[in-house]
């Protein structure tokens, strides 16, 4: 039994490129109620799960998008031509985890925490986007303040920051870290 | 300290190492290298399985400096930064060392700082594992957004060059001229007017031009030069296009359609 609410959302869904908040479906479809709206996305979501599709809706950056399934991802590189997948360098990755954590923050204190001078690899951030300038810090040299961005959330599949890895998830990791050692 | 440096490099300096490979010189390992200071330090303690909390820092520090002599596992652009936490170890012992009438409180240790920053990168790194794996997750799942343009067969992917690449190439081709000992007792004088008008009469008729085998034809480093400031001009007024499919390759200039349409109207 398929509900008109479900196949609007389904469209809806299809159509955006970027991931597609509750509250905007709400505005669209006015008058419905968030509520529901969240309802039928959970059977819609069920229904693709379930069903063994190629394709699912996924929850990141806050919204909801379409995504091809894990499965088929050497035929999709395939399509598209792309033999290796860029994945961020460790720099990247570690000053990225930086901001994340200590956001706002300046290139000197990400330097700090890092060890190493990390001006360059904020720039490729910025370039990638994953990264945004908000404003200037209020400190001698009025040096620019850096936090995370949308993107950043997105690409690691993230709804908000607070679904960064928590103090027990680390802790877990350097216990493991540690154990493995003995 | 041949005892320290001997050691097989860390589980996860091997995981991001690449796979050993064939080369010329026979088959070779590349090591994993530390890129930070902080990463070297972190991982000494735990080789040693040392206390975070209570660092002994002439040990540590030994061994530190054993791993920048040899130079073999650090990032050397970094040399500086490694030295730059050398000097503060160094720093904290001395701080050790000074005779004190009361016993330190644990906030006053001099080894606090450097405690706290290792204890907040050491989180960072945890956290980094983490996201890696998210990572991975989700460079498998393909959306819609993320679609380059497909390439076809014919489109080259083009990037467009910068004043830097083109002056590069043209000191590559002034190397190459000077080395053919060719001599000139007196060129002609070449004017940019001239040079200009033969440079966009060879692009008119929607010709590309190989930068580098049109230089080669020049007669004189004179020439060169101005049929280089031509060529400059040119991109400057946003009349020809320079492109370069991969860094160290030639370039091709060819003119904009508006400016090849113009041309023929005059």
């Amino acid at each position: 039994m398929s509900s008109p609410l479900k196949d609007v959302l389904e469209s809806l869904i299809f159509i955006s490129q970027e991931p597609l908040t509750v509250d905007r479906m709400a505005a669209v479809l006015e008058g419905t109620p968030g509520e529901e709206i969240q309802a039928a996305l959970d059977e819609l979501i069920q229904g693709y799960a379930t069903a063994g599709r190629g394709i699912q809706i996924v929850h990141t950056g806050g919204g909801y998008i379409f995504s091809t399934h894990p499965d088929h991802d050497r035929s999709v590189r395939k399509l598209l031509q792309i033999e290796r997948k860029n994945k961020l360098s460790s720099a990247s990755l570690e000053s990225l985890s930086a901001i994340a954590y200590h956001q706002p923050v300046t290139q000197a204190e990400i330097s700090a925490i890092r060890g190493v001078d990390s001006t360059y690899t904020l720039k490729t951030l910025l370039d990638k986007k994953l990264i945004k300038i908000v404003g200037r810090k209020k400190a001698p040299g009025n040096p620019l303040v850096y936090r995370t961005s949308e993107r950043f959330l997105q690409y690691f599949g993230l709804n908000s920051l607070d679904e960064l890895p928590s103090e027990d998830e680390i802790g877990k990791i350097l216990q493991e870290e540690k154990s493995s050692e003995g | 300290m041949p005892e320290n440096v001997s050691d097989p490099i860390p589980a996860e300096e091997a995981a991001v190492a690449p796979a050993p490979s064939e080369t010329a010189d026979g088959y070779q390992v590349r090591l994993g290298i530390f890129e930070g200071p902080l990463d070297l330090l972190l991982f000494l303690i735990r080789k040693k399985k040392i206390d975070i909390h209570d660092i002994p820092i002439a040990a540590i520090t030994r061994d530190y400096l054993g791993y920048l002599d040899r130079k073999e596992q650090i990032n050397l652009d970094r040399e500086a930064e490694f030295l730059f936490i050398a000097a503060l170890l160094i720093y904290i012992k001395s701080q050790m060392l000074l005779p004190r009438e009361t016993d330190l409180a644990e906030q006053d240790d001099p080894r606090r700082v450097l405690i706290n920053r290792l204890l907040e990168f050491q989180k960072i790194k945890a956290a980094c594992s983490i996201l890696r794996d998210k990572e991975e997750d989700q460079l498998l799942q393909w959306k819609r957004n993320f679609l380059p343009p497909l390439p076809g067969e014919s489109e080259l992917d083009f990037t467009e060059v910068s004043l830097f690449d083109l002056a590069e190439s043209f000191f590559l081709l002034m190397k190459r001229r000077a080395a053919a000992d060719t001599r000139v007792i007196r060129g002609r004088d070449v004017s940019t007017e001239e040079k200009m008008k033969e440079l966009v009469g060879l692009l008119r008729d929607g010709q590309v031009l190989d930068f580098l085998a049109y230089f080669a034809t020049q007669e004189s480093l004179e020439e060169a030069l101005v049929s280089f400031f031509c060529l400059l001009e040119l991109i400057k007024s946003r009349q020809a296009v320079a492109v370069q499919d991969e860094l160290f390759q030639t370039i091709r200039v060819w003119l904009r359609k508006d400016a090849r349409r113009a041309g023929h109207h005059e």
